[in-house]
């Protein structure tokens, strides 16, 4: 059984510790939902699994299918059975969505995939996402609209057929029809491999779709609360009021808020917006 | 396809002509265009070409010269476009040996227009002059220059557009690019435009860089390695080159060669 272990991790952006000491075990087949406010590590524990060198490890381990993740190149993680779905995929001109997908399907294979069971697979996955027909020719991602792009990295999830899938907000852009199609392809993925995975989201109604097996909430770099699909729930109804006094925690985001003036950085969206104020300069 | 091997005056016959060049003196060829045309000229060895054309009123033409010579070649080129004529030249330069081309395209009649493309794989010295001039009116004039520097390459691309006085209504555009994968690369390209009229449309674009680190970052988590991804890139970068051509046989046989090339990166 493929286990995602991870320990005591620290991980750092720019200097600043995001991920104050995370534990969390992944076995086969789970379904573990990643809530949180804005801003306090969510796409940080993500991007750290999946090797983004922008991510400094400073404590702690990472796991898979009892390898050290943390000694494998980003293209080894994946080989490995490793998938993140982003939030904000790459737009690659030039550059095909069959060629792309071809090369890395033959990177995970001893022999190259011969071409023709290539395209029948393809077209097949086209269709289960119901993405336009000429998707295969056109450039990765390359002018498609926000939902579009979600459901790319669903059929590249499709085509690759990962062991451990990481979804970073891929239901934010979509549409009621795209996600049920997406939701479908995930729990088909399951039931069909027994994929597991780690999904990030704001929207109960995504949770509904997939049914998390736990529930994680990650508050200032660490998980303070942990529990069944209930507690997605009551966040939807309640907010996260409660978590911080129950549990007596005070958000990053809140935090860091009340200092944005001096120039505070946290997460993938923030270094985002840094990266690009820094390019217009 | 029939090799040339000393100097000639061609008359091109309508559909795809096909010519490999293999000598070991100098060379001068005219190439004349009274029909609608394609033409892949597959350079094996060559000391000093000398090439030129002429597009009579009307023709489309296109040209690919696809430079697979082993040691330096040196290129003169001078294309005649006359009305509503429409040519296309294109330069595909993956081998590993150096190249000193002028060009020199004439928009000699109203409506006649011209596209200058190369697609350089940069591992030795590169160096381009291309001059596209608008002699009359309502003629377009258009160069696209893309480049992927390699390890010890060096590019040098001047892409002049000029428009003289009296070519109103005309168009003179251009874009340049070159991509490296690493520090220490050297590429210096100087878009000009001399424009001596009023009523034109003119412009230029040019870009100088490494690939977006999230670019590669995006890839690498669906599995690629990093040189992987360098072929996949410049691929997409160099391969539009081929489409010069509209022959579907000639031009697979381009992508594959292309590729492989590509793949040994």
């Amino acid at each position: 059984m493929k286990s995602l272990v991870i320990k005591n991790l620290h991980v750092s952006v720019e200097g600043k510790e995001i991920l104050k000491g995370v534990d969390l075990t992944v076995n086969e087949n789970e379904v573990h939902a990643l809530m949180g406010p804005n801003g306090n590590g969510k796409s940080t524990l993500l991007a750290a699994i999946m090797g983004n060198p922008k991510y400094t490890v400073t404590q702690g381990s990472i796991e898979y299918d009892g390898k050290d993740l943390l000694a494998m190149p980003v293209n080894e993680r994946s080989i490995a059975g490793v998938f993140l779905a982003m939030q904000y995929p790459q737009e690659i001109p030039g550059v095909t969505n069959s060629d792309f997908l071809r090369a890395a399907m033959n990177a995970r294979s001893e022999k190259p995939v011969p071409l023709f069971r290539f395209i029948k697979a393809m077209e097949k996955t086209i269709k289960d996402l119901q993405m336009k027909e000429d998707l295969a020719h056109r450039f990765l991602n390359e002018g498609f609209s926000g939902g579009e792009k979600k459901r790319n990295e669903i059929v590249q999830m499709e085509m690759l057929k990962p062991s451990l899938s990481m979804l970073d907000e891929i239901d934010s852009g979509l549409d009621v029809d795209a996600l049920h199609i997406v939701a479908d392809a995930l729990n088909r993925m399951r039931e069909e491999n027994g994929m597991s995975m780690i999904v990030v989201s704001h929207y109960e109604r995504f949770y509904q779709l997939i049914k998390p097996t736990y529930t994680h909430v990650l508050v200032d770099g660490r998980i303070v609360l942990e529990g069944d699909a209930s507690v997605a729930d009551r966040i939807d109804a309640e907010g996260y009021d409660w978590i911080y006094r129950e549990y007596n925690v005070q958000p990053a985001a809140e935090a860091d808020s009340t200092k944005k003036n001096n120039g505070g950085v946290l997460g993938s969206c923030a270094i985002r917006v840094a990266a690009e104020s820094e390019g217009s300069k | 396809m029939k090799t040339i091997r000393c100097n000639e005056d061609i008359i091109l016959q309508e559909g795809l002509n096909e010519f490999i060049i293999d000598s070991i003196r100098d060379l001068n060829l005219s190439f004349t265009c009274d029909v609608d045309c394609e033409v892949f000229v597959r350079i094996v060895a060559c000391r000093s070409l000398k090439i030129s054309s002429f597009t009579e009123q009307g023709r489309h033409v296109s040209f690919l010269f696809w430079n697979e010579s082993s040691s330096h070649l040196q290129v003169e080129e001078s294309h005649i476009v006359m009305k509503d004529g429409d040519l296309s030249v294109a330069y595909g330069e993956v081998n590993p040996a150096s190249m000193k081309r002028h060009v020199q395209v004439a928009l000699r009649q109203p409506g006649a227009n011209a596209l200058v493309s190369s697609a350089s794989l940069v591992k030795d010295r590169k160096d381009y002059v291309i001059e596209v001039i608008n002699y009359a009116p309502h003629t377009n004039g258009n160069m696209k220059n893309f480049a992927v520097m390699m390890e010890g390459g060096n590019l040098n691309i001047d892409a002049v557009g000029k428009i003289v006085k009296g070519a109103h209504g005309s168009q003179s555009h251009q874009t340049s690019r070159a991509l490296s994968f690493e520090p220490g690369q050297h590429a210096t390209i100087v878009p000009e435009l001399l424009i001596d009229e009023d009523d034109v449309q003119a412009s230029h674009a040019m870009s100088m860089g490494s690939v977006d680190p999230d670019h590669l970052y995006y890839m690498q988590t669906r599995g690629l390695s990093l040189s992987q991804c360098i072929s996949l890139i410049s691929t997409g970068y160099l391969l539009p080159i081929v489409d010069t051509i509209a022959d579907e046989t000639l031009k697979g046989k381009l992508r594959e060669q292309l590729e492989k090339e590509m793949a040994e990166l």
